[in-house]
């Protein structure tokens, strides 16, 4: 039977939607055979009886069941007193505006739905279509803090209670979507569901301390404390750099110096910290563009100023604000004319558009894209290449947070275009593009059975987009790659392609963009990109 | 006389609500950036890309082009694309629904261009000059089609929210009894012509009366019946969302379309400046309550 809206608060026992295989959305060959997709991994017992997850049977969160009427009683106060505060213009001065027409002239047209990947790949289940949950947030709204919500509850159909399991449900149900806006950008009337969900994760962290722990405590907390949200401290930092440039040496036969806190360098470079861990030669291959190109640039080896991520996008202004002013005041300490934020797309989204506002006085740094820059290197004749060296089927995701968010479309195209002889679009792109289903957070959250989910719910509908891209040579003995130029999507589309073991099965794996470019480049003897 | 009474009295009240709405939303907090691409404005940079896919982007003058917006603006008021490439099923009803509105607003036009052209002297009929002649084809015309248009649209909304689960979830009895409200509107408007007015002399005549301040020799029933709804409906409106066409604006051109980088010294840095300088009452432990966003923001978190 179809969910209601008030069902968010009914039944508490019972688990709103159980994920099947069966109902989910069908992929194309070679995972539309009966039984070719994994199963999804249900939570334990244990993990059910401790921890709330009557939603779906998933829990990014882990939040602990109640274990008192006291406890419940509290949770739904500090909720209410929450809500009050995100419409109050003194403690919300951040994103009032663009929240309230959001919340208050949808029209309920469903028009955004279609464009949800996470609502079509679920088979289009109810509680994951873009307005159900901005629609159980404003029915609370309307019902419990306006007098009008109040004495026309029925007629205005504002029937949802507020309880322990609304709330719970709630914010589980705000990890269930990855803030890519495609919703919003199919509105005829500019309601932003993904604004309204992200509003609810600040309203759970500001207000009452819930947050994934791999966003908050693990993530920017430990960034600003520690130095970077992997728990890389400025002296691991400093051990991992040398480490890279002994394997620039292995890889180019060259000895580059990765030049680090050098005051006065044109281009502050800040990449995501978790690369130098997962994909260190992206870095490397940053060092040998900028370093054949003779850029003057350096990295910054101070608290968080090696780590381009900035997780309070997602879910926290204070903590936004928090990291994006720590790589501002960092690059005004070392002199540089510009920030260059590397292949992370929030950091994208987060450096050089929302962040611009805070960034007051000596603060207003220049900050841009590597991309316009890799660009500028690849056609300027300063790097040579040759393209046959790039000669397999290639095809390029859009990180929403650089391209629909940030309006980054072309550089990296024309790139791919020159050092990639058979690139080849997928469909929809550009602006238009799906999410990788790692956005928001999820590509780093893997609590419990979350991985689980974030691969069989949140990213099937990219790969099915990439297994259409090549349904041509989809034979694993043609090795193929998708190009994501963001840590994070490449981080997503690793554990997708695992999850399904699409590698085995069909050949294809995720690259970087500055990897391929440095691949393209006559000077190297051996192959960049790995076997 | 209770008839031009109920109607100013409406008119003003809608005039003036629309205005204090759309002051309350403009004099809302300077908010951080939250642009979504295309932005209609951006010049260059066809695929949907800003001037953030430029080297040195602040070396350059940041290009718009208003023109460009306002041809975005009008084909996606004139088509409704979005909803045509998004929702087709709806875009059948809400588009002749919307359209219906849209020239109902453009017969009012006619109608007060015609009573401004008989308290000018000239007669607006058959055979009158060429001014007056379109006027009095053109009323009716435009009118009828609107009324038609909206009554179509307005019935095919209606039954769809009725008919369509996927709708029915959302639709409260509220919205029901507005889309009921605006074809009763409707209906007595059309239901007017068809029975006593073939060429919308008497609200012509009533928006003489209007703009004289003179009362109305007579009036039939369902035109009566009309106004009333509609003096109602002014008044009821603007405390629904169906101001969104006021809320459209601001989503795209102060939020979708921003596009406003803050400059150093400017207007946006003076106001966030302001803003900084506000305490916190989060209660999180991480945030320090009661200090200022300016003093927060400098500190590392408190953790548990």
């Amino acid at each position: 039977m179809k969910k209601r809206i008030k069902d968010i608060s009914q039944n508490p026992d019972v688990q709103m939607l159980n994920i099947s295989v069966e109902e989910s959305m069908p992929l194309p060959y070679p995972f539309n055979e009966p039984n070719s997709e994994p199963l999804f991994k249900p939570l334990t017992e244990e993990q059910k009886n401790r921890y709330e997850c009557s939603l779906d049977g998933v829990s990014a969160l882990g939040i602990p069941k109640p274990k008192s009427k006291e406890e419940e009683e509290k949770l739904v106060g500090a909720f209410i007193g929450g809500l009050r505060k995100l419409l109050r213009k003194e403690d919300n001065w951040t994103f009032l505006q663009p929240l309230v027409l959001s919340l208050n002239y949808c029209a309920k047209c469903n028009t955004c739905s279609e464009s949800c990947q996470i609502f079509l790949a679920s088979g289009r289940q109810e509680i994951y279509r873009p307005t159900y949950r901005s629609e159980v947030l404003r029915r609370i709204i309307k019902r419990y803090l306006t007098k009008r919500g109040k004495v026309l509850a029925k007629f205005t159909g504002n029937d949802v209670e507020l309880n322990w399991t609304t709330i719970a449900r709630l914010a589980e149900l705000a990890y269930r979507c990855t803030l890519c806006r495609r919703c919003a950008q199919a509105c005829p009337i500019g309601v932003d569901n993904g604004l309204i969900t992200r509003e609810l994760r600040k309203l759970f962290s500001q207000e009452l301390g819930i947050a994934p722990k791999e966003l908050h405590e693990l993530g920017t907390v430990q960034q600003l404390n520690i130095g970077s949200s992997t728990g890389m401290s400025p002296k691991a930092f400093l051990d991992i750099k040398e480490f890279l440039e002994e394997e620039i040496e292995e890889k180019t036969g060259k000895r580059i110096k990765i030049p680090v806190d050098q005051k006065g360098a044109d281009i502050l470079l800040i990449n995501n910290a978790g690369e130098l861990l997962a994909w260190p030669e992206s870095l490397e291959a940053f060092a040998i563009i900028f370093n054949t190109a003779g850029i003057s640039w350096t990295l910054s080896s101070e608290l968080g100023g090696y780590d381009a991520v900035n997780y309070g996008v997602w879910y926290d202004d204070v903590q936004l604000a928090r990291i994006a002013l720590k790589h501002a005041r960092i690059a005004r300490e070392l002199k540089v004319r510009k920030i260059v934020v590397g292949e992370c797309g929030h950091a994208h989204k987060v450096t050089t558009v929302i962040a611009d506002r805070l960034f007051t006085r000596e603060l207003n740094v220049h900050r841009e894209s590597c991309l316009p820059l890799l660009e500028d290197i690849v056609f300027s004749n300063r790097l040579k290449f040759d393209s046959k060296k790039n000669n397999f089927p290639i095809t390029l995701h859009d990180p929403c947070n650089m391209v629909r968010l940030t309006g980054i479309v072309e550089p990296q195209r024309r790139i791919l275009r020159k050092i990639c002889p058979q690139f080849r679009e997928m469909e929809p792109h550009g602006v238009d593009n799906y999410c990788c289903g790692g956005g928001s957070g999820f590509a780093i959250m893997h609590s419990m059975n979350f991985s689980d989910w974030r691969s069989s719910v949140a990213g099937k509908v990219k790969l099915r987009q990439v297994l259409e891209t090549f349904r041509d040579v989809i034979d694993p003995d043609s090795k193929k790659y998708v190009c994501a130029p963001c840590s994070n999507c490449k981080g997503q589309l690793r554990d997708l392609f695992h999850y399904y073991g699409v590698w085995e099965k069909c050949g294809i794996r995720c690259v970087g963009l500055a990897e391929l470019i440095v691949n393209a480049m006559v000077d190297m003897k051996m192959p960049f990109l790995p076997p | 006389m209770w008839l031009q009474l109920l109607t100013y009295t409406s008119f003003s009240f809608f005039v003036f609500a629309f205005i204090v709405k759309a002051i309350k939303y403009a004099r809302m907090p300077v908010h951080l950036r939250w642009e979504l691409y295309p932005v209609a404005n951006e010049v260059g940079h066809d695929s949907g890309g800003s001037y953030l896919e430029e080297l040195d982007w602040w070396t350059r003058p940041q290009r718009k082009s208003y023109i460009k917006a306002i041809a975005y603006i009008v084909r996606e008021a004139f088509l409704f694309k979005k909803c045509c490439r998004n929702n087709r099923g709806l875009w059948y009803f809400t588009y002749p629904f919307h359209m219906g509105l849209f020239l109902l607003i453009g017969w009012l036009i006619l109608l007060f261009i015609g009573a401004a052209t008989m308290l000018a002297g000239i007669s607006v009929a058959e055979g009158a000059s060429a001014q007056a002649w379109i006027v009095h084809y053109l009323t009716p015309g435009v009118g009828v089609i609107g009324f038609v248009f909206g009554i179509f649209g307005g019935v095919g909304l209606l039954i769809k929210r009725l008919v369509d689960t996927n709708l029915r979830a959302y639709t409260a009895p509220v919205d029901y009894f507005n889309l009921s409200f605006i074809l009763a509107i409707l209906l007595s408007g059309l239901s007017a012509w068809y029975f006593f007015d073939p060429t919308f002399g008497t609200p012509r005549e009533l928006m003489m009366s209007l703009v004289t301040f003179s009362p109305i020799a007579d009036t039939n029933i369902p035109m009566t019946i009309n106004i009333v709804l509609l003096s109602l409906f002014l008044i009821y409106m603007p405390f629904t969302h169906m101001m969104h066409g006021l809320a459209k604006y601001f989503t795209y051109h102060r939020v979708f379309w921003e596009d406003e980088p803050s400059r150093p010294g400017g207007d946006i840095e003076k106001k966030v400046e302001k803003l900084l300088n506000q305490p916190v009452s989060w209660s999180a432990p991480h945030i320090q309550s009661g200090k200022r966003w300016s003093e927060i923001t400098s500190e590392r978190p408190q953790t548990k």
